[in-house]
């Protein structure tokens, strides 16, 4: 790596980069198949080079983007044969990916015949396969009960599909069809993002290409420290809980140790909870994503995300704990739970040396998912649920945004209409407003969540399935601030005592005119209570944010 | 004589352009006045008569067609100076607007606050209503609490009500009771219905949408009125027509109604102005460039066509109406330089503005911007900028820029080209996004550069998009005002189809469009007399897809007994072209069905066709430049060159209000029309 290069070329390359990934999100987003990713967009773009460092990402979900040099790892470890036209696909948790359903494709790229970088799209898909649709299966206590397990595998060789692999992994997927289209569009993703690269390489020349990588990591490097320095220094400690595990166990801790020497930042995750029977566990890469996400939240917003952002962050973690489970393990939960708790804990830990910068509790994700018959059309539906997001953390700068989503989203994920779910399913979404009283008070208040009422209109009984955790702990308070309300989720059955539906449990019947009475979490309130300003409770009382006496819609 | 005038508000400037019968075209630019844009118009109005050689009210008594795009709305919502308003919706589902769908921009920024929203909290009244998804009543309007919600809204002070229900896109049986009794109840406040503004399902939109033109509603009608007033005053016996964001045109009346309408009012203008241009030049595929002082506005004219999104987004508020395909990127002579911790050189967002503007305007500024890289790169003449009304200070440049050089440990020219570097790139990634979501090849296209900024900078950007033509026209600088007196006048109405989960029939299909035909020709005809031609499309999407994609539906046989198949198959066919695939196996929904009724409007030939000359160019001078190395470059005056001369790069070609760079290698022919037509190597 003797070239070296003027800081002016380097912006150029860097902007290029950056512009690269852009177009590949975009080119996904507009070819992708299947609703998670089209209006969801539950994917992510990535540059990585061969060894594993990240060069560039685009804003997309930020718990996939810390993963990618893990995987890529995992590629590089697998297959010393890449040549030109190959493109690589895996998924499995314990060969380098974060949980089944995330499926991640590389296409390399080269410049002068040698090998230099990999672009990768990363995309959430509908299904994998395994025993329930969707992989969340809270029954699971094996990854086989999961879904469909891909190591690093060579889908097309020098240029060449293999067919009969395609095959395989469809005819395993519930959807293949969907299935098919959503990997077309990730291949096409990466190609894309293959050629703008090459023509990169051919304008400015490898060597000079390559120089200014290196620059544009160790600038961002400068630039990390510059923060991090201002930093107070000393060893932290934060922790986190997982409500339970579904199968027994309840608050699983997390726990946080967090050295801060100078511009260096440990973070050692080895005290936390002996790993899990059931899918709350974490894959290694999964754990070292939701450091790394942490860490770029407490960072500068404009600090590009690349690996030079996270050369000042070490760190420790054991295997056998819930952050880092042992081969074999279950794991789809993960992404979300303990991912949001690794953070929790992390920036917990760190308001100690950084309190300005420590935002509060993010919200954790509880999903729902319902599978009937539509009484209009005679067809099956599975609806999963989006509406009623949580809220998000306050911070030094100011109330948390109500309504946006949890730690590992934080506003990435799009709800969409209730006038098209209304007119799709037989779904009648009676009361969806914000959730008052559910943002933790504070000098800050946190965001609120959303109160959602929805009422079942099929003629025949459906089943429901519930993933994901939050409903005993709510988002931390910070620095004084208190904790936002947790999920409070009911099920109000005529006939039937209302009954607290718990955060993973495998077919709930409902019945017909059922109402399921969600009422998602507030953020965490920042600074205390003291310090909020009149003029702001004045506005909150105006606009009926803390009445917690409009909780009971339904009664 | 009789004559037509088209008038841009623009930021700073506001641009006229008058035609007669005989052809002739004359421009004028006079200062906006943006307390009362009225001002500036008549203003401008005095200058346009004294080119004309006429009084203004000779002029104005003998204009049959006044053609305005307006900022007003624009304005009023990017400075938040609209109406006070309240909104009224379905009990349940005051938070539609505050919740953005659970989106929030910047991915890693988690310590800004939220946006205020345009209505708070405090006046959003829900009313004991609702409709079903298939628009049946299931709890009747209750006059109670549709009376305490109007209480509630005198208390607060709106003076401008947006009324949205659910589901009231199929039926407005709530809404239209619910404006009634608003309207008797308060007599004085406007009122902007959204089963009127935007029949379609999706609430966000819908609501947003409504929401934003009860906001604009009030300023827009005032100014208008105001301005039509003046105009009768001084003489003026024609039509007055407003601009609206999808290019076509309406009367004073329909644009107040349908304010929201004309946020993109100036812009469409140069849409329009761009797509005459493909006309006249023959290029049917091209990209109109607009860079200005603040910001680049990009669209595509597409085989001679300008497409329709209704993605609209301003100032953060979503405005769902169809409108132009118009992409504002913040990159301009303005934008702004900077080094950030890495020490790694960022051009924009932030801009200098009009004020203090870029330091070599000698107002004040201290930062550097892409104006003064051009000063100091010697692009810009600093004695001859705005045809030496306003001369630039070269050392205030030379200053700002050398605080970006030390900063990197530059020179000053490594600095300065740097920079132009950066906001190019800037400019040909926003078109290529353009291009690739539209799903066209950006290299096929020429690029159509006009606006005070682009001259300098649209040989790079093209040659950074592998665009090889480029065309400079001579009413660059009044592009927007040229391009109004094009407009058509157009109506359009929408309508959501709601199908139960069964495909939609022929019968279906024709009696919706027939239904929205008579209604928007209706409409059109109470404006116009002429010959009404009708356009019809549909927003369609596969099953299990949540956004749609608009179909064209022109030129289908709608008494062919597979009438549906043959709308699927358009359907299919544009999903490849955007998307690169289709899947004609899969169910296809039919969501909304489109309608614009367009009165063709005759067009004076209103191009000048200056004699040709057979001659070499002759510069009028020679200065210093930096392409990669000082040289001395012949500088031309627009004004001299004529039909059939060529000139090859490098060389400068200098207008009163533009500037343009031709590099080495790069060759120019003048058209028939006097436009630059640069041919890139």
């Amino acid at each position: 790596m003797s070239a070296t290069v003027d800081p002016i070329t380097r912006s150029v390359v860097q902007h290029r980069l950056s512009s690269i990934v852009k177009e590949m999100g975009e080119a996904m987003l507009r070819t992708s198949y299947s609703q998670i990713l089209n209006s969801s967009r539950d994917f992510s773009l990535a540059i990585c080079d061969t060894g594993g460092r990240l060069i560039a990402q685009a804003d997309h979900l930020p718990v996939h983007v810390g993963a990618l040099p893990w995987a890529t790892l995992a590629v590089e470890q697998r297959f010393k044969d890449v040549a030109p036209g190959d493109v690589i696909l895996l998924n499995d948790p314990y060969h380098g990916g974060s949980h089944l359903p995330d499926l991640t494709a590389f296409v390399p790229v080269f410049a002068g015949g040698r090998r230099l970088l990999w672009t990768i799209v990363r995309a959430h898909q509908s299904d994998i396969g395994g025993a329930t649709h969707g992989a969340y299966n809270p029954a699971a206590t094996e990854i086989y009960q999961e879904g469909l397990r891909v190591p690093p595998i060579k889908l097309y060789e020098a240029g060449k599909l293999r067919d009969d692999l395609l095959d395989l992994l469809a005819l395993n997927i519930r959807n293949p069809r969907e299935f098919r289209g959503d990997l077309a569009a990730m291949l096409g993703a990466a190609q894309l993002g293959e050629r703008r690269l090459a023509r990169l390489f051919s304008e400015f020349g490898a060597p000079v290409v390559e120089a200014a990588m290196e620059a544009i990591l160790d600038a961002t490097e400068q630039q990390t420290r510059a923060v991090v320095s201002t930093w107070k220094d000393g060893v932290f400690h934060g922790e986190a809980f997982l409500d339970d595990d579904g199968h027994g166990r309840s608050d699983i801790r997390i726990a946080a140790k967090v050295t801060k020497n100078g511009s260096d930042v440990e973070v050692d995750l080895s005290q936390s909870d002996p790993q899990s029977t059931s899918f709350v566990n974490s894959s290694h890469a999964n754990m070292q994503a939701a450091v790394a996400m942490a860490f770029a939240y407490l960072i500068d917003a404009e600090i590009p995300k690349n690996s030079g952002a996270l050369r000042p962050l070490k760190v420790i973690a054991r295997q056998g704990t819930v952050v880092w489970a042992d081969p074999g393990r279950p794991v789809t939960l993960c992404t979300s739970h303990p991912s949001n708790e690794i953070v929790e804990a992390i920036v917990k830990a760190l308001s100690a040396s950084c309190p300005e910068r420590a935002m509060a509790g993010w919200s954790r994700r509880f999903r729902i998912a319902i599978q009937g018959e539509d009484p209009r059309t005679g067809r099956n539906f599975i609806w999963h649920l989006f509406q009623a997001r949580p809220g998000g953390g306050a911070s030094s700068g100011g109330d948390g945004w109500s309504s946006i989503g949890e730690w590992h989203s934080v506003g990435g994920l799009k709800f969409g209409s209730l006038e098209v779910a209304e007119a799709r399913f037989p779904l009648h979404f009676r009361h969806h407003e914000f959730r008052a009283g559910s943002g933790g008070d504070g000098q800050f208040r946190g965001g609120l969540g959303v109160a959602l009422d929805l009422v079942l209109e099929t003629e025949k009984p459906a089943k429901g399935n519930t993933a994901g955790d939050g409903a005993r702990h709510g988002p931390c308070g910070m620095l004084g601030g208190e904790d936002g309300k947790p999920h409070h989720y009911r099920l109000l059955s005529e006939g039937r005592a209302p009954r607290v539906l718990r955060t993973k449990e495998v077919g709930i019947e409902l019945r017909p005119g059922d109402c399921l009475e969600i009422r998602s979490s507030g953020g965490g309130g920042w600074g205390p209570p003291a310090k909020r300003s009149e003029q702001a409770r004045r506005r909150d009382r105006e606009q009926g944010l803390i009445d917690a006496a409009a909780e009971r819609l339904s009664e | 004589m009789m004559f037509r005038i088209g008038v841009d508000v623009g930021g700073t400037y506001t641009d006229l352009v008058a035609t007669d019968e005989a052809g002739r075209t004359v421009f004028a630019k006079s200062p906006s006045t943006p307390a009362d844009q009225s001002i500036g118009v008549m203003a401008g109005l005095d200058e346009l008569a004294r080119r004309l050689n006429v009084t203004r009210a000779a002029m104005l008594a003998a204009t049959d067609r006044l053609v305005h795009g307006t900022t007003v709305a624009t304005n009023a919502l990017l400075e938040r100076k609209g109406a006070k308003v309240a909104l009224l919706t379905t009990a349940g589902h005051r938070d539609v607007i505050e919740m953005r769908e659970g989106l929030k921009p910047d991915r890693y920024d988690l310590r800004s606050p939220p946006p205020e929203p345009l209505v708070p909290r405090e006046r959003r009244f829900g009313v004991r209503e609702r409709l079903k998804a298939d628009g049946e009543v299931l709890i009747p309007l209750d006059p109670g609490s549709l009376d305490d919600a109007i209480a509630g809204i005198e208390k607060s002070g709106a003076t401008s009500v947006a009324v949205c229900f659910l589901h009231s896109y199929l039926d407005p049986v709530h809404e239209l009771a619910a404006v009634a009794r608003l309207a008797q109840a308060l007599p004085g406040v406007s009122i902007s219905r959204s089963s009127d503004v935007l029949p379609q399902i999706k609430e966000y939109e819908r609501v947003s949408t409504t929401i934003v033109n009860a906001c604009v509603e009030p300023v827009v009608r005032r100014y208008l009125t105001n301005l039509e007033t003046r105009l009768g005053e001084a003489g003026f016996r024609g039509s007055l027509f407003v601009v609206l964001s999808h290019g076509g045109m309406a009367p004073v009346e329909e644009a107040a109604r349908l304010a929201a309408g004309t946020v993109l009012s100036g812009p469409a203008g140069g849409m329009s102005g761009g797509r005459r241009c493909a006309e006249l030049v023959g290029i049917p595929d091209l990209v109109p460039f607009d860079m200005g002082g603040t910001s680049t506005d990009i669209s595509l004219i597409s085989g001679g066509q300008a497409s329709l999104s209704a993605d609209g987004m301003l100032a953060g508020q979503r405005i769902a109406l169809r409108s132009l395909d118009i992409a504002s990127i913040a990159a301009g002579g303005g934008s702004i330089a900077s080094v950030d911790a890495g020490r790694t050189l960022r051009v924009g967002p932030e801009s200098a503005g009009a004020v203090p503007g870029p330091a070599c305007y000698g107002n004040g500024g201290q930062a550097a911007t892409v104006t003064d890289a051009n000063v100091v790169l010697g692009y810009l003449d600093a004695a001859a900028f705005m045809g030496g009304r306003r001369p630039l200070d070269r050392a205030a440049a030379e200053a700002a820029i050398d605080r970006v050089a030390d900063a990197m440990s530059l020179s000053r020219i490594e600095a300065a080209a740097g920079i132009c570097r950066m906001i190019n790139l800037n400019m040909a990634d926003g078109i290529r996004l353009m291009t690739l979501r539209r799903g066209v090849d950006p290299r096929k296209f020429a690029l159509l550069s006009f606006g005070g900024a682009a001259g300098l900078h649209a040989a790079e950007v093209a040659r950074e998009l592998e665009i090889r033509r480029i065309i400079v026209p001579t009413v660059a600088s009044v592009l927007s005002a040229w391009g109004m007196l094009t407009s058509d006048l157009r109506y359009e109405v929408s309508r959501t189809h709601y199908g139960a989960g069964a495909r939609i029939t022929a019968g279906e299909v024709r009696g919706l469009f027939s239904q929205l035909e008579q209604q928007a020709a209706g409409r059109l005809r109470s404006w116009f007399k002429g010959p009404i031609a009708i356009e019809r499309s549909a927003e369609m999407r596969y099953g299990e897809q949540i956004f749609e994609i608009d179909v064209s539906l022109d030129g289908l046989d709608w008494n062919a007994a597979d009438l549906v198949d043959r709308i699927e198959h358009h359907f299919h066919a544009r999903h490849e072209e955007l998307y690169t695939y289709a899947s004609p196996g899969q169910e296809v929904v039919f969501v909304n069905a489109r309608v614009a009724a367009v009165g063709k409007v005759p067009r004076l030939d209103s191009d000048m066709k200056p004699a040709p000359s057979s001659q070499a160019c002759v510069p009028r001078g020679r200065r210093q430049a930096f392409l990669g190395g000082w040289r001395e470059l012949p500088v031309y005056a627009l004004d001299d060159l004529r039909p059939g001369q060529t000139l090859a790069g490098p060389a400068i070609i200098e207008a009163e209000t533009t500037t343009v760079l031709v590099d080495a290698g790069d060759r120019v022919t003048v058209n028939a029309l006097g436009w630059l037509d640069i041919e890139l190597r």
